[in-house]
Formats: C-alpha cells, structure tokens, sequence
C-alpha cells in the first residue's frame, strides 16, 4: 500500500476512535485535496439526535467552511467504513473525486455493498471507490462499539455476554469494488 | 405573505393515497436452482427424512419451506410423469422426496437412500400416461429443459429394474417462496408441488397489509391539506430565492385531534411539529457569498433554478427533508438561541419560523397543569393508546418503548415539570424524544435518494408526496407510472419544450427506481405513499422538468 494512503486512512481511524471514546458510532473520515487534509469528522448521531449526521457530512461541513464546493471535485475522502446509500449518494452529488474505505457496510453500505450509487446511472458523474484499507481496523472498532449497550435507544438490549471476537475471515465481503492492494 | 394568511389560503389536494410498492413486489426475484427427486418406499417416508436432515443439514438462511418435501404420484406435475412415474409402481408403495440444494453427492445420497427403496413390485402397470395425453405433453412447455436434464443426468441404474439402486431425478425448483396463490398453483403444476403462506414472507416484500391499510386509512383524510402546505412551503422557498420549490410537513399522529376533540377551537394544523424548505442557495461556502446572495440578495426566484449545475446546489443537508430533520433535533436537543449550530444551520421561512414558535407552546390539556404537579398529564397520557411502531421492532418491543417513553414523561411530570418540561410538541432528549421517531413526513417532490435514506435513518413511520412530484432523481419509487402514451401531445408546444431543457428527456427514460421505503437489505423502513391527484392523467409531472435532487 502506498504510504500516503496508509497514512489518511490512519487519520480518519483516529477519528473512529475519538468517535468511539465519546458514545458515537465508530465511524471517521478525512477529505484530502492535494495531499492536505482539508476536513475531517466522526459520527455525530447520538450527540446531534439527528440521524443524518455522519461522518462525510461532519467533513463535508467543516471544508466548506474553507473552500468551495467545487473543490470536491479534487478531492478524496478516506472513511474507515463504506458510505451508506446516504453517504453514497451525498458524495456523489458533491461530485468526490475518489473514495477509500476500510470494510464493507452489508446492512447500509451504498458503493456496492446494498446499492452502487458511485456507479449507477445519475444526474452526477461517478466516483471511483477502493476499499479494504485497514478493514480489520476498522471492524474492530465496530466490534469494540456494538458490545457496548445503545444508552441513547429508547430500549437498550442487554448485551452482558457478548465477547469481543479478534478473529476475521479472510474474504472481503461487501467490497466487490474493493482492490486491497493500492 | 403573512404566515396566518398563507394557512388559510391552503385549498387542500383533491384524491387518493395508494401505497408505493416495494422493489420486492415490482422485481420479484426469480430464482431456479436444479434439486434430486428420488422415489422411496412411502412406509419409511419419516424415516427418510431424518436420515437426510442429520446427513445433509439445511441451510438456515435459505429454508425453502415453501417446497414440499414429498410428492404423491398424483401430485408430480404432468411434465414430469413420464421421468418419474415411469418404474410403475402403486401410489400405495411409492412417494416421491425433494432434494434441494445445496446439493450433496449423488454417490452419498444413493448410499444414505439404499435402505428406503421402493418395495418389490405388487402388480406392474403399464405407463400411468394414457396416449390420448401424448399430444398435451409438447405443449406444457415450462420444465421441460428440466425433464430432458433429468433423463439425462439420471445414474445408469434406471435401464435395470430399479428394485436395489435409488435413482436421482434432477428438476428445476423456485428458489424464493411465491408470492400470490396463482404462482404457487403455476409453479406446482410445472415444477414441483409449492405451498402458498400468505404470512410468513410478506413481511420482507411488503408492509404487512393491515398495518399499511391502517395507517393509509389514518393519513388519508388530512393528507390532501398537508401536501397543499408542503407545496405552499416549496413556493415560499422559491420565492425568496434561498432554495429551489421543495417543501417538506412533518405531522406527530399522535397530536392529531380524536372526532371528539375536533372543535372549532383546534385547527387542521395541530398535529403538525415543523415545516421547513429547501435552501440550497442560502449557504456562503468558504467565505464567498451565497448563491442567493451573488444573484440578488434574495429577491425573486434563483436564476440557477432553470438549470443543473452542481456548483450552485449547495448539498443534500440542505434540501428540504433534511433541514426539517435538524429542526426537529434542535428541538430534541433544546438549543440554546445563537449557538452554533442555529448559526450552521439557520431557519429560513416565515412558515418555518411560525411552526417553531408553535411547538413551543405546550399542548392543549398540559397548559393547566404546567408548574402544579403533574396529574392531569398523566392522566391525559395514560388515556391515549400507545402508538404502533411498524420499523423493525416487533409488537411487543414496540409497546415497550412508548411504555418507557411514558415512565419518562412521568418522571419529569413528578418532578414538578420545569420550564416548558410538560408536554412540549416535540419531545426533548430527556423526555424520551429520539431522532424523528414515529413522524409522517409530507413532501412536495419525491425526495432524492439521499434524503431517502436520511428518513429511514431517522426513523420516520411513513413518507408521502405526489405522484406529480416524481423525480428523475428520486428514491421512493420503484416502477414507472404506467399511463396511456398520448399520441398528438406536445406537438404545439415544441418551444416551451426545448426551454425546458433536451437532456432531461433521456434521463427520465433511464431514471432509476429504487423503491428504498421499504427494502428489505435495509435495517430500517418507512411506509411509503403516493398521493395521486383526481383525474390526474395529464399535466406535468416533475420527472419532465429539470432534473436536480429534491
């Protein structure tokens, strides 16, 4: 793996892991144009009581501050899970230039995953995706997040016996677009 | 326009809402995969079963319960008898037993099976085919690919009187469940014997019947009102020039008014907890102005409205589903006036404005009790039935959360209330309130597939919109709208046409459809309803017009 690459998806992990200190879904991302990191975020659903507020958003907010939108053409988004069909599809009308994710979404996941919305045909031109980067990662932050019990869900389901699993299987589900090795 | 005066000149849609169907329903997968059929001796027929069920365990994900097991001779489909029935034995010593995938070795299944052979023969028949059926038999065409594999594919022992060897049949069988009783007849009479459960897989294609006719007969009434202000909404959003002619409702059923409290006191308004429009020209990206600012300083109409150009669309955050979503969770999270993300994130609209203010005016029945106890909420509470929930829950977890949502209410009622703590029309955090839980949402225009998404994340029960509002670019849909082509349309108004743009034409032809409301890969649904308008056949429907996101 190219260094580069190694080192913003590194980054947007720190941010699934600050994610995951503060009660949120451990999910986190960087935007980065021209080898600089232009904006970053972390899941904010809990905090926010608004669901829509993910990681690509939080990122996507904090570079317009900066810079205009059309900047996101130039620009790639490294996220340590697969968008959602949101996410996806946000990142598509933005018109991202490239996305990289660590593991797959088999329950929401919008780039090949459930649906394909970089590729699909759209009013917005397509995105090219890569995914697998540090996937064991980031699946371990999952782990270490759904063991823990939803505070926030109106009923939280008990989870005393849960154990936090280190193994993986060596497949790639949900990452047909994925090219492990970039 | 003043807001009270824009309400009362709200003239409420005139027709019907039907449910949008599921991409299940309008794409049933049809799916065939080769199973062994073998002919075994009827009196061991349990026995056979549970030799192969601890040989070959079922795969749980896939439990094909909708194909019979066994099949009598009188129940093999007519195709098949000439394969299957052809050894001659009585329908007294012989049945039939379905194999299907994954499929083990034939080698293995033959030895699992050599025990359960058909018995000796008791009186050897001729074929069970009369001559006179010979000439249908080209005609029921479906399986027979499958026939000629199973004469093909049979082992060699079937030459040999078959009295020591089981025989594999291979055949064709549906994969998924049917979903009409005319399938499972179609499917038994040409592949193999299908039961017909109308309950057990409908939940994964469709909402469950009596809940979507529950909640349609719920909405009905009021919905032709609520899509007149959502569209009053979109026209106030337009007008300013903040964002493109996009309005979304948001209704709490729970506030509706009962027959008996529908006085003229209360107003078609009440059960409605927020509005907001689309903005999407109202927001200064890296320090420059906004859109709406570059053109004119909000008056008039967006010239960018015209025409799709994604450096002037701002982003799906802004589009009007999404703005009504955070002016619900500034509500949930009580935000404090001035803070930062009010400053993000501002009200646009006089409507917005109004509804706000409204649903911070606690609700009828709770204003006597504020700031003395709490008994009369209780009360009242305990009084209305708990609400259903249709997303994933079941029945019973459903009760459960409205039941804890109460148990909180009560607290915060015991506890003397507070500051606007008694029954405000948007639950806060600490009173129980969680993302845009158990709210309809009315919307002008077929949302993107983005903010499609963003109402099941949130939680929504049920979303309705026209069906004129149908975007190219929508989410909800799942099949296009099947209408009679007009033959000599449009031939007058070439100009007005071309005005609107040649792009849009193809993009509609190839506009996808992806029923996302109730999709079954996802964890959340949300019932989806179309609102279509009385004699509505011609006219525009939005899908013609400039395509952008809604």
């Amino acid at each position: 793996m190219d260094s580069r690459h190694a080192y913003f998806m590194k980054q947007a992990l720190i941010m699934g892991e600050k994610a995951l200190e503060t009660g949120e879904t451990p999910v986190g991302c960087v935007l980065v144009y021209k080898n600089e990191i232009v904006g970053s975020g972390m899941n904010d659903t809990n905090k926010s009581m608004n669901g829509t507020r993910h990681a690509e958003f939080i990122a996507i907010e904090q570079m317009l501050e900066n810079h205009p939108r059309s900047l996101l053409r130039s620009t790639d988004l490294y996220v340590t899970v697969e968008p959602c069909v949101m996410c996806a599809s946000a990142l598509r009308q933005y018109q991202i230039r490239t996305v990289y994710f660590g593991c797959g979404n088999d329950r929401f996941g919008g780039t090949g995953s459930i649906l394909s919305l970089h590729s699909d045909l759209s009013i917005d031109p397509p995105y090219v995706v890569h995914g697998g980067l540090f996937r064991e990662e980031a699946i371990m932050l999952l782990r270490r997040f759904y063991i823990q019990e939803n505070e926030n869900a109106p009923k939280p389901r008990p989870k005393k016996h849960r154990e936090l699993k280190t193994s993986f299987e060596t497949s790639i589900p949900g990452s047909q677009a994925s090219s492990p090795t970039i | 326009m003043d807001v009270e005066t824009i309400l009362r000149g709200v003239q409420p849609l005139v027709g019907e809402v039907v449910p949008i169907r599921s991409v299940q329903e309008t794409r049933p997968v049809e799916e065939y995969a080769d199973a062994y059929v073998a002919e075994v001796n009827v009196k061991t027929a349990s026995k056979v079963i549970k030799a192969l069920d601890s040989a070959f365990p079922r795969d749980s994900s896939h439990p094909l319960n909708h194909l019979r097991r066994f099949a009598k001779h009188n129940q093999i489909p007519e195709s098949l008898r000439p394969t299957l029935l052809k050894e001659g034995y009585l329908p007294s010593q012989t049945i039939f037993v379905l194999i299907p995938s994954p499929l083990p070795a034939p080698e293995a299944l033959q030895t699992l099976l050599a025990p359960f052979v058909p018995p000796p023969r008791e009186t050897p028949l001729p074929l069970p085919q009369p001559a006179t059926a010979d000439p249908s038999l080209p005609s029921t065409s479906a399986p027979a690919p499958a026939a000629a594999a199973a004469a093909e594919t049979t082992t060699p022992s079937t030459t040999a009187p078959a009295t020591s060897t089981i025989t594999l049949h291979t055949i064709t069988v549906p994969m998924q469940p049917p979903l009409t009783p005319t399938q499972a007849e179609h499917w038994s009479s040409k592949m193999w014997p299908v039961v017909f459960n109308p309950a057990a897989p409908r939940a994964l294609i469709a909402p469950p019947p009596q809940i979507l006719s529950r909640v349609r007969d719920a909405i009905a009434p009021k919905a032709g009102r609520y899509l007149a202000l959502a569209q009053a909404v979109a026209a106030e959003a337009e007008r300013s020039g903040l964002g493109r002619g996009v309005g979304a409702v948001v209704v709490d059923p729970e506030l509706e008014p009962t027959d008996e409290e529908e006085t003229e006191a209360s107003s078609w308004t009440d059960a409605i907890v927020a509005v907001a429009g689309d903005g999407r020209y109202s927001r200064r990206e890296g320090g420059q102005p906004a859109p709406a600012e570059i053109a004119g300083g909000g008056s008039g109409p967006s010239p960018h409205r015209g025409t799709y150009d994604a450096d002037w669309e701002g982003g799906p955050e802004l589009h009007a589903l999404m703005r009504a979503v955070e002016l619900i969770s500034s509500k949930r999270r009580e935000d404090k006036p001035g803070s930062r993300r009010q400053k993000i994130r501002p009200v646009l609209y006089g409507l917005e404005e109004y509804f706000l203010q409204k649903s911070e005016v606690p609700l009828r029945g709770a204003e006597t009790v504020a700031g003395a106890g709490g008994a009369d909420v209780e009360r009242e509470d305990a009084a209305a039935p708990p609400p259903e929930k249709y997303q994933k829950t079941t029945e019973t977890e459903a009760h459960a959360i409205h039941l804890h949502h109460k148990e909180v209410e009560e607290q915060g009622a015991e506890a003397g209330g507070g500051a606007g703590g008694v029954g405000p029309r948007i639950r806060s955090r600490e009173q129980g309130g969680y993302l845009c839980n158990d709210l309809d949402v009315y919307l002008s225009h077929e949302p993107c597939i983005c903010c499609c998404m963003g109402l099941l994340l949130s939680r929504f029960r049920a979303v309705i919109f026209p069906r004129r509002g149908r975007m190219v670019s929508g989410g909800l849909a799942s099949e296009p709208v099947v209408k009679p082509v007009p033959v000599e349309a449009g031939s007058d108004h070439p100009v007005e046409e071309e005005a609107e743009g040649g792009t849009e034409e193809a993009s509609t032809k190839n506009r996808e459809y992806y029923g996302l409301h109730w999709r079954k890969e996802l964890n959340w649904r949300a019932l989806g309803f179309e609102f279509v308008a009385a004699g509505e056949s011609e006219g525009a429907s939005a899908e013609t017009g400039v395509a952008f996101h809604a």
